[in-house]
């Protein structure tokens, strides 16, 4: 089972790095994630669209579509490529502690 | 069990004999040419990931099941059982460590089609269960939901919608549409679904490119799903339902010309096999989009501004679009009309290196760390070229292509054909 150490903490992972146990999942946990993809620091916006990742998650068992997104946090899409480089899947989807969406992502 | 035949053979075997298959099957003559056209070699030198090799693992099965040698002198012969052990190990290299690129095909010195004896070692993993749990759930996500990321109908049609008002925005025409399920159209237009759920600019910059084409076209919402991960699983029949459920789309609306989305191996996967697993050949014409664009700026139907585009741009050729689909010239032809520096990757067409995100790979969590490292080729050949927009017109080669962007500190901008076309399109006004 793979699993990555940030600051000290063991994680276990899927080989993607996605967590594989998202009920550990916290904010703390977000900032570690957040923080080995080269995001330094969550701002307002960051954490806009992974709770709303996270919410849609818990309450459906799957991702929101980028339209949700967009439509709740009030960002464009451009922003929110921006926000996470690897994007909503690999990027912010993983921040948010979910297991790996299916697909060509 | 060695020296006794063992019992149940691999399903592929119990079909009359196959020339295609014998013929693959024996051609190998260990010369060792492919290990240097395997980017998996390349980056590794791990001498299991030879292409040669790979494919050995499939004829040793078939020389243990199917020849007298094989199942008399097992050992001798380099003939092995297909049990659970040696099933991991096939596992391992035939999805872990293969994109099915072909690149290895065109080095062989006797020309074996080394993709498809991986596929048909697939074909033998998926009878026995063996698919990586992360490909198999992107089948079933498809099979089930009717498109490969489980999008519900409604949340489909609102990023639709919200795509519609954006491509208003772009033409500055509030009458400007994206049909869904209109009959009788020209053109059928299907999509990756990562388009709706994630990045959906890439719909609405194809929307505007038929928009000032002035073309007759449609979306469907009961099959739009242009992806067929079957196809890299290996699972025939469940591929055949994929493809079958877009070819009765098709003669339900009643279209002329199905234009697949770009994504290679959706492409190659209803393009080119689709036929043989619906052994019928399609009464409407299919085409990709890149063919599509190309098209419509030789009639002169879309008009590209050359001073858009000021970065130096190269072209990534997916494999199964360019090497394995004979779409070569067509998205050069397009680039090269309204951007100023296009620079070739070295090697690039038929001969390109994979983005190493193919065969499924993308999908397969269990290889993420083997995938990164092997795209080390890829990574310099786009740094070789200096350029700072990367145009693939495959949905999937984008994603891999995003990852490696961060793994190796390219600072590239990754683009879809449609997305660099839509940008640069002058607008004109139209009767549609």
């Amino acid at each position: 089972m793979p699993s990555i150490e940030i600051e000290g903490r063991n994680f276990e992972i899927d080989g993607d790095g996605f967590l594989l146990t998202p009920d550990i999942w916290n904010d703390e946990v977000a900032r570690l994630f957040a923080g080995y993809d080269g995001i330094t620091e969550l701002n307002e916006k960051h954490w806009a669209i992974v709770r709303i990742i996270r919410k849609s998650w818990e309450e459906t068992g799957m991702a929101p579509m980028i339209r949700v997104i967009c439509q709740q946090t009030g960002l464009k899409l451009r922003e929110i490529y921006e926000l996470f480089p690897l994007g909503p899947a690999r990027g912010a989807c993983r921040v948010a502690g979910l297991p790996k969406p299916d697909g060509c992502v | 069990m060695q020296g006794n035949t063992p019992k149940i053979k691999p399903g592929i075997f119990n079909n009359h004999p196959d020339s295609r298959m014998i013929t693959n099957m024996n051609s190998c003559v260990h010369c060792g040419l492919c290990a240097e056209s395997c980017f998996f070699y390349l980056a590794t030198k791990d001498e299991r990931f030879m292409p040669g090799r790979k494919a050995d693992l499939v004829t040793s099965v078939y020389r243990r099941y199917c020849t007298w040698q094989g199942k008399v002198f097992p050992k001798l012969v380099n003939a092995r059982e297909l049990n659970g052990e040696f099933a991991s190990e096939m596992t391992d290299l035939l999805f872990g460590a293969c994109t099915m690129c072909g690149r290895c095909s065109m080095h062989c010195s006797t020309g074996v089609d080394v993709p498809y004896l991986v596929r048909l070692g697939r074909t033998m993993l998926s009878e026995m269960g063996f698919v990586p749990a992360t490909l198999q759930s992107t089948v079933n996500a498809a099979l089930e939901s009717g498109n490969n990321m489980s999008i519900p109908l409604t949340e489909f049609l609102d990023t639709i919608k919200w795509m519609e008002e954006e491509l208003m925005d772009e033409t500055g025409d509030p009458l400007s549409r994206i049909p869904v399920n209109e009959k009788r159209k020209e053109i059928l237009y299907t999509l990756n679904p990562r388009e709706p759920k994630f990045y959906p600019l890439s719909i609405s910059a194809m929307a505007k490119i038929f928009y000032f084409a002035g073309e007759s076209w449609t979306l469907s919402s009961e099959m739009y799903d242009v992806t067929n991960y079957a196809y890299f699983s290996g699972n025939n029949k469940e591929a055949a339902i994929i493809a079958e459920r877009l070819r009765k789309e098709m003669k339900h609306l009643d279209c002329n010309t199905l234009v697949l989305a770009e994504c290679g191996h959706g492409t190659r996967a209803f393009r080119w096999e689709a036929p043989n697993y619906l052994k019928q050949q399609f009464p409407f014409k299919v085409i990709s989009s890149v063919e599509c664009i190309a098209d419509y700026i030789r009639k002169g139907r879309i008009n590209l501004d050359p001073d858009k585009i000021k970065v130096p741009v190269t072209i990534h050729d997916p494999c199964n679009l360019v090497r394995n689909g004979g779409v070569i010239n067509e998205q050069r032809y397009i680039l090269k009309q309204f951007v100023k520096q296009f620079i070739e990757m070295e090697p690039h067409g038929i001969d390109n290196f994979c983005c190493g995100g193919g065969g499924g790979q993308l999908a397969m969590s269990e290889f993420n760390e083997r995938r990164m490292k092997a795209a080390v080729i890829k990574a310099e050949q786009i740094r070789q070229t200096g350029a700072k927009i990367v145009v693939t017109p495959c949905h999937n080669c984008i994603d891999q292509l995003t990852q490696v962007n961060i793994y190796y500190k390219l600072g590239i901008k990754l683009m879809t054909m449609a997305e660099i076309v839509a940008e640069a399109i002058i607008p004109h006004k139209t009767n549609f």
